[in-house]
């Protein structure tokens, strides 16, 4: 029913069916559309051999420090307090002082002995499953311009978010859910944007679950459920619609449009009863909620988005973006860096954890692409009169696992410091090239034409990493 | 579109020119500084003699007979002419703007010359000397030639869009509505024919929601289909025409035309507190019917169409006007100033380029347009423009957006007064205290406190009161919108980039547009004055065509050009040519009036045809491009809602000013992702706000357009999140609630009248006999669902009616009209 009528690969009945595009959830006429698929397609939407079928994407707004988490820099520890023996970047967010070291002490893990900071010791335990991108980098050093470069690939333009394209190009697994979905996303810096499907047809748009100033058990979607009537009353209600429209549909003779709505309202009565089962946790074991931190005070919130996006990519949803952030700018420790990341660190590092080891126990991360990151990363240099560290978009880390990526590895590297990329530099356009390659996607070849122009996430840039693949 | 933004990749990072690059960078956006004036005036043939030896000894090696590296020579008349791969290597006369100046400065690092090491600082002034008094050579006189578009001007002037409008076209049948002349003639040559009329009923509906965005009432139907007279239609039209309503719902078209918002929306989201003056200057200009040349020309260049004699009302009007240009999408954390202040003109551009000639001008800032005949070019030569325009206050992170001063002579004499207030208590206090001292017999100062009690009293009460005062002082009103700015001209930016600018442009528009080349921007104006004017005069078609286009887009549901925003090579071509260019024409003769054109098209048998369907012209034209039949059209976004407030009898029809919870630049929402915007108020939606980044999930649902670009063709989606919005909304249940307690006030004892009375409310028709039988049979069953659920006998028949209303509410037909 989330059909994905108007994606790239079929085009004959477009305009028949853009009036009646299915979405959150379309309602693209089951059958009809199923029939233009088989005889239309014809082959597969993808340019490769997919890696992965699903993407969960972990966003620490705000900005986590790469030089104290996963991006380990001895330089840094030695030169403490010492001058940047470089010049800084032209642009920067504002001015930082002198090097500072580390406040935390690095230990290598796993049989990859990637150094992993004590801040993450549940995540250190699994390296070997993750590909660390040290090279990362981006264009933009203010929160907005960067959080909608990382999820449009645009921080000047409004753009389809990268969960919208995913879902253009491949559509959903499972018609009675969305293809996107995103768990508590922030409304600042970017807001709706950062899902939002812009020129793509609307059914590509991210299906936000709460907001990020609302706990995880308030994560639902908007107008889900009924303030005033019983399901049955809603039946006999629907009943009636039903009666009504067909005596409507009668005199208007076919149309395709009428129909279309005629089955949006009894696929969105039966969403009402999916979409709470699924997000009801209570049916995980408690090995598994206790595996996710669901149990503990400090771990509840993050863990309570990770089993959802767990529950979700089982039920197929193409593309799930969870995100930590807290009604400040959650990562963004211009100062009290040692006590703002050690509980942010806390917050989600178990949870993370358990979402790897319960998508591996379930088979699931096979084909399921982990990517984890922030905005930007933060200078190895310091702000303010307490510890802190400024924006910094020149080089950090994100990583990626499952899906077809190389565990136990980091790619491409910063300066000793850890300022800027220097070895294999990763631009936000090559990370999204490269995770849709992953989905079989090739990112020169998804576009829209859309004003005159063809559209690309990657825009006209974007180089794939094949270093990163298994 | 504005496809590409620069990048200034990090790849690039040249950090120890950093000071430098941010010096040229800016200096590309400031008035030029002159060098210091040359010491004494050589004659010119001196200054080239001074100048010759340097060249020779400095540049001709790399740029002479033997290399010629970058495409530049310098040792002869037409080299110093033509320039090298950066463009012009010097501007006669002008010193600063000539990049052989730049290089010798060494002010941009990506251009320092001679390589080696910087001239001495005499040298440099002789080589300046040389270009500002004219840069004079022997040989013959360097001449800057206009770069050459990439393009055959005269082949791409040939466009069918690019073509004058021909004035005045007329039907040559005389016989038919010179709309249907056409249309019919496109039929028959396919194959169709074209329904019948609509009948009365459908009509008034179709008419009422188009013009006005409303349902009509039972009493409007009941005295259109009384009216037999042949004029019946006609007067109706008029009618709808006059009603304020018109001017709301046309006013939302030209709002999605504008990209109108009331956050920034981007990276900081913070309010347009005063945005609705530009809003309702649009209401209000359509309900005055203002010829839309004049409107238009307002928006480009209203400030610079008032003078001292302007009348008040007009001033204000013509500032508030121009808010159009700063209503855009501002990145305003950049901390890349020129980055910036090159983004939002490019915004400007951008959005002129689409709503106003369709075309994709935005495409041209880091390369030649690809498909239509706009160089870079162009578009840096009209950059200038906005560059001399003042749109930013203040770039400073976070940067501001100028406001205009809209204060009416009323406006400032309340101020005055009520400074006169405040100025009065203070003496008020001042005399108490001098008085009292004065009765103490002390000639110095007395401690309040040792004053009577009376006398403190007195104080405290005249200090509240004027702490009151001053704490309700009246703000003077502004509006956002433009001035001129520092004049200066835009440089061509190789891929957009900024750190590495090229040659420098004359104010003006793209060459293919300006086809007698008479277009003149002054030296003293930004210029767009005589491009608003450019804009609608004859010399250019594209803004007839365009808003003709767009009309009739808003009346069938599909342009004539169906890219209602591109009429570029990548736009649809016409489906009617001779129908849009009699409409642009005919725009143009009756003095721009839309009302007019409204008139017109509405009176068509085209548009008054029946929406029909056969299988025979459904499966020959089954988008109803050829008009067999007219398309019928799901409500748009704020007609959904309006309709369901105004079915149920709680629609305000009073106008609007701000429904923003917080002031003027002040943050929607900042970090806690907590929107208190509040949307319960009654009014139409037009009014109601529009927060860029988090929509009115009522708006948003039923793909009303996102207020970041322009967008003349919004999509009509079936989604099932239409459907919950519906079900589950309290919108639609507090409305439904609220009519069905009116229904049960009105016919306490009538259950079939209650039927009869929702249908019309809600259909705008009397239900038919099965569907009064489909309601009554429904009745009890609901009635006995409620029970068992738990409603108490006494609201029982309340919820019951609630819940039939909000059936009829959620059904197709009265989503759609047809």
């Amino acid at each position: 029913m989330f059909e994905n009528s108007t994606s790239p690969f079929r085009s004959h009945r477009r305009s028949l069916l853009k009036s009646v595009a299915a979405g959150f959830g379309g309602v693209a006429l089951n059958a009809l559309c199923q029939q233009a698929a088989a005889s239309e397609i014809g082959g597969s939407p993808f340019h490769f051999t997919p890696r992965a079928k699903r993407v969960i994407f972990m966003f620490m707004k705000g900005g986590p420090s790469q030089v104290d988490t996963f991006d380990y820099k001895p330089q840094l520890q030695k030169d403490d307090g010492k001058p940047l023996p470089f010049a800084k970047p032209r642009v920067q967010f504002a001015p930082t002082g002198n090097l500072l070291g580390s406040p935390w002490r690095f230990r290598q893990y796993g049989q990859s002995g990637i150094p992993v900071s004590e801040l993450f010791p549940n995540v250190a335990q699994l390296v070997d499953d993750i590909c660390f991108l040290n090279s990362v980098h981006g264009t933009n050093s203010a929160h907005g311009g960067a959080a909608l470069k990382l999820h449009t690939g645009s921080d000047n333009f409004v753009r389809p978010s990268m969960g919208a394209w995913v879902s253009y190009g491949l559509g959903t697994e499972n018609h009675n859910l969305p293809s996107f979905v995103t768990i508590c996303p922030t409304l600042a810096h970017g807001g709706v944007n950062n899902w939002g499907s812009a020129f793509l047809p609307a059914q590509h748009q991210g299906i936000p679950l709460g907001v990020a100033s609302q706990p995880a058990t308030a994560a639902a979607v908007k107008y889900i459920a009924n303030p005033k009537w019983s399901t049955a009353a809603q039946r006999t209600q629907l009943d009636l619609l039903r009666e009504l429209n067909q005596q409507h549909l009668l005199q208007t003779a076919d149309d395709v449009a009428m129909e279309a709505r005629i089955h949006s309202y009894e696929l969105a009565f039966r969403m009402q009863s999916e979409m709470p089962r699924l997000q009801d946790l209570t049916q995980e074991t408690k090995e598994t909620q206790d595996m996710y931190g669901l149990n503990e005070k400090m771990t509840e919130n993050f863990a309570r988005q990770c089993l959802m996006a767990r529950r979700f990519a089982e039920a197929g949803v193409r593309f799930i973006q969870v995100t930590h952030s807290d009604s400040f700018v959650q990562w963004d420790q211009h100062g009290d860096l040692r006590k703002g990341h050690t509980k942010n660190a806390a917050e989600v590092d178990k949870p993370i954890a358990g979402l790897l080891r319960d998508l591996k126990q379930r088979g699931l991360l096979e084909d399921t692409l982990v990517l984890w990151g922030g905005e930007f990363g933060r200078t190895p240099t310091a702000q303010g009169t307490t510890d802190g560290r400024d924006h910094n978009p020149e080089g950090f880390t994100m990583w990626m696992a499952g899906g077809g990526v190389k565990g136990g590895t980091r790619y491409g590297a910063t300066d000793e410091y850890g300022y800027y990329a220097t070895e294999k530099p990763m631009h936000m356009h090559d990370v999204h090239a490269t995770l849709l390659h992953l989905m079989g996607l090739d990112h020169k070849r998804l576009t829209y034409r859309y004003a005159g122009r063809d559209f690309r996430l990657t825009d006209v840039a974007g180089d794939v990493h094949h270093g990163v693949f298994s | 579109m504005p496809a590409c933004q620069p990048r200034t990749t990090l790849h690039e990072r040249l950090p120890k020119r950093t000071l430098a690059a941010v010096l040229i960078a800016l200096a590309i956006f400031s008035r030029s500084i002159s060098g210091q004036e040359p010491a004494a005036q050589k004659s010119t043939s001196d200054a080239f003699a001074a100048a010759k030896p340097l060249l020779e000894k400095h540049c001709h090696s790399c740029h002479g007979p033997e290399k010629q590296e970058g495409n530049l020579r310098l040792d002869t008349v037409q080299g110093l002419s033509i320039g090298g791969k950066s463009g012009a290597v010097l501007v006669p006369g002008k010193a600063d703007e000539s990049l052989l100046v730049t290089a010798v400065r060494r002010t941009d690092p990506s251009l320092e010359m001679p390589p080696e090491e910087k001239l001495p600082d005499t040298d440099v002034q002789v080589l300046i000397d040389w270009i500002q008094q004219g840069a004079k050579h022997p040989d013959g006189q360097i001449v800057l030639s206009p770069p050459k578009p990439p393009f055959d001007l005269e082949e791409a002037r040939k466009f069918w869009a690019f073509q004058p409008l021909p004035l005045p076209l007329t039907s040559p049948d005389n016989s038919s509505h010179a709309i249907d002349h056409w249309v019919n003639s496109t039929l028959a040559a396919k194959g169709l024919n074209q329904n019948s009329p609509a009948d009365k009923l459908t009509l008034i509906r179709r008419a009422t929601f188009d013009l006005t965005g409303l349902p009509p009432s039972r009493e409007e139907i009941q005295q259109f289909l009384n009216d037999e007279s042949p004029d019946a239609y006609s007067r109706l039209i008029d009618r709808l025409l006059a009603t304020p309503q018109y001017g709301e719902r046309w006013a939302r078209h030209w709002l999605d035309v504008v990209r109108y918002a009331d956050s920034n929306g981007l990276d900081e989201n913070i309010a347009h507190g005063n945005a609705w003056r530009y809003r309702n200057y649009v209401i209000e200009s359509l309900n005055r019917d203002k010829p839309f040349d004049l409107f238009l020309r307002e928006q480009i260049a209203g400030d610079l169409m008032i003078d001292d004699s302007t009348d008040e009302a007009t001033r204000i009007e013509r500032l508030t006007a121009t808010g159009f240009l700063s209503l855009g999408p501002k990145v305003l954390a950049e901390g890349d100033e020129t980055k910036m202040q090159l983004d939002i003109i490019d915004e400007q551009i951008d959005t002129i380029g689409k709503s106003m000639l369709g075309l994709t001008i935005g495409c041209a800032r880091c390369h030649d347009h690809k498909f239509d005949p706009i160089a870079q070019a162009d578009y840096y030569a009209l950059s200038g423009i906005f560059q001399s325009t003042k749109t930013m206050e203040s770039l400073k992170r976070i940067a501001k957006w100028n406001e205009n001063s809209v204060a009416t002579a009323a406006d400032k004499q309340a101020l005055e007064q009520h400074q006169a207030k405040i100025n009065a208590k203070k003496s008020d206090i001042d005399t108490l205290i001098k008085t009292a001292t004065a009765s103490a017999g002390e000639s110095k100062n007395v401690p309040e406190d040792q004053f009577p009690e009376d006398v403190r009293k007195q104080l405290t009460t005249l200090r509240d009161e004027l702490k009151t005062l001053e704490q309700s002082v009246p703000e003077l009103p502004t509006a956002m919108g433009v001035t001129d700015g520092e004049m200066s001209n835009g440089r061509i930016l190789p891929r957009g980039n900024h750190l590495a600018p090229g040659r420098l442009m004359n104010r003006t528009i793209p060459v293919v547009l300006d086809r007698d080349g008479s277009f003149k921007a002054e030296d003293t104006h930004s210029g767009r004055l005589e491009f608003a004017q450019w804009m609608t005069s004859e010399k250019n078609p594209l803004t007839a065509r365009v808003i003709a286009n767009r009309v009739w887009r808003w009346h069938f549901s599909r342009g004539l050009v169906a890219t209602a925003d591109n009429f570029g090579k990548l736009g649809e071509a016409p489906s009617h040519r001779e129908l849009l260019e009699w409409l642009s024409a005919e725009l143009v003769r009756s003095g721009w009036s839309l009302k007019s054109l409204h008139r017109t098209i509405m009176l068509s048998e085209t548009y008054q045809a029946s929406s029909d369907t056969n299988a025979a012209a459904e499966a020959l034209d089954p988008d109803n491009r050829w008009l067999w039949r007219w398309t019928p059209r799901r409500l748009e976004a704020e007609s959904v809602r309006d309709s369901v407030l105004a079915a149920t009898g709680v629609l305000d029809r009073s106008m609007g000013t701000s429904m923003l919870h917080v002031k003027n630049r002040e943050f929607l929402f900042d970090h806690t992702s907590k929107d208190l915007t509040k949307y319960d108020s009654n009014r139409r939606s037009i009014y109601l706000p529009v927060i860029r980044n988090n929509l009115y999930d009522a708006m948003s649902l039923f793909d009303c357009t996102d207020g970041t670009v322009p967008n003349g063709d919004r999509a009509s989606s079936t989604v099932a999140s239409q459907a919950l919005f519906f079900m589950n909304s309290g919108l639609v249940i507090q409305a439904a609630d609220e009519c069905a307690s009116r229904l049960l006030q009105q016919f306490p004892d009538n259950e079939q009248q209650r039927v009869e009375q929702l249908f019309w409310q809600t259909l705008g028709r009397a239900p038919s006999v099965n569907e009064s039988q489909a309601i009554s049979s429904a009745i009890p069953k609901v009635t006995e669902r409620l029970r068992s659920d738990g409603v108490a006998e006494n609201d029982l028949a309340r919820a019951v009616w609630t819940n039939i209303v909000q059936t009829l509410l959620m059904s197709n037909e009265f989503l759609y009209v047809k």
